[in-house]
């Protein structure tokens, strides 16, 4: 349950960093209508392709996490166990 | 759960480190240019070095004055991982002068004070690997552990400061403070010292519990 939780906070949190950046790349105002300013989904290719790097970085930093969240769950869970066996003898 | 909000907080502050760390504004400097963004990787890296080491010092004074397995190996446990702590901090180090100082290794006095600090707490590895009967291997390496800390002290902190270093804030150099006064630096950087710290904690409180378990294990068969 507590790797749920976590996960759903950690959603939320990209959910509302990439929500902050849309309204960003929404109010920057169009300068001249030719053709190289067509509106396409364009945020990830702004600043020169930063927001890739963060991505990417965010992705392993929450790979890591995650899986440190799962070996915490099964060391908990020998402990449970361990001390259900010392209960039963 | 009401025991480990720390951790959801450690990876809040993690999160936040990369996001915030990439894209907010930072001084342009020459030379530097966006690698001032390191500040929030790599220096994190030997607070977080410090804090954990310092862990391993309390327990193993711990340890002297009362001799429990579970002392023993939380003192163990965090040296590790501080040495972890330091070996990346080391590296990206190395990595971050490359670009900036021109050379991996420039021979700064704070560099060489670091791999000399670093060679204290393998040394602690191989004295520790070297006993076989555990209560000796705790008790000696207990009293390494602190004397090998507070020869990092002034390797790290005092003896970089008293001569010329490539480091900020030792001999001549100013130190990041100096230009680091609009606080943009400071809103990612002490919530990144404090997640990377906590994230070294974490480790160390799963790795413990885990040999912790591993002896009652052996105890009970």
């Amino acid at each position: 349950m507590k790797l749920f939780k976590i996960l759903a906070i950690w959603c939320f949190i990209l959910c509302a960093t990439a929500g902050t950046k849309s309204v960003q790349a929404q109010a920057k105002p169009n300068a001249a209508a030719d053709q190289t300013n067509v509106e396409m989904a364009d945020t990830l290719r702004q600043d020169g392709k930063i927001y890739v790097v963060v991505a990417v970085l965010v992705t392993v930093l929450g790979g890591i996490l995650i899986y440190l969240v799962s070996l915490d769950r099964k060391v908990s869970k020998l402990e449970k166990q361990l001390k259900d066996e010392y209960v039963n003898r | 759960m009401k025991n480990n909000w720390w951790k959801i907080l450690a990876a809040l502050l993690l999160v936040f480190t990369v996001i915030a760390g990439l894209l907010t504004e930072v001084p342009r400097l020459a030379i530097l240019n966006e690698t001032i963004r390191n500040l929030f990787f790599h220096v994190p890296m030997w607070f977080g070095m410090i804090v954990i080491l310092l862990v391993s010092v309390v327990y193993s004074v711990k340890y002297l004055r009362n001799p429990s397995i579970k002392n023993d190996v939380i003192a163990y446990e965090s040296a590790k991982v501080g040495i972890l702590f330091g070996v990346l901090g080391i590296i990206t180090g190395m990595e971050w002068a490359k670009f900036t100082w021109g050379e991996y290794w420039s021979n700064d006095p704070k560099q060489n004070a670091a791999a000399i600090g670093l060679l204290l707490y393998f040394a602690y590895l191989v004295l520790r690997s070297s006993f076989a009967e555990q209560q000796q291997r705790a008790r000696i390496s207990a009293v390494y552990n602190i004397f090998a800390f507070f020869a990092l002290i002034p390797l790290l902190f005092i003896l970089p400061r008293l001569t010329d270093s490539l480091h900020p804030g030792n001999g001549g150099n100013p130190g990041f403070n100096s230009y680091d006064l609009d606080n943009r630096l400071r809103l990612v950087f002490y919530p990144a010292v404090i997640g990377w710290t906590l994230l070294g904690v974490w480790i160390v409180n799963v790795k413990s519990r885990l040999e912790l378990l591993k002896q009652r294990l052996y105890e009970t068969v």
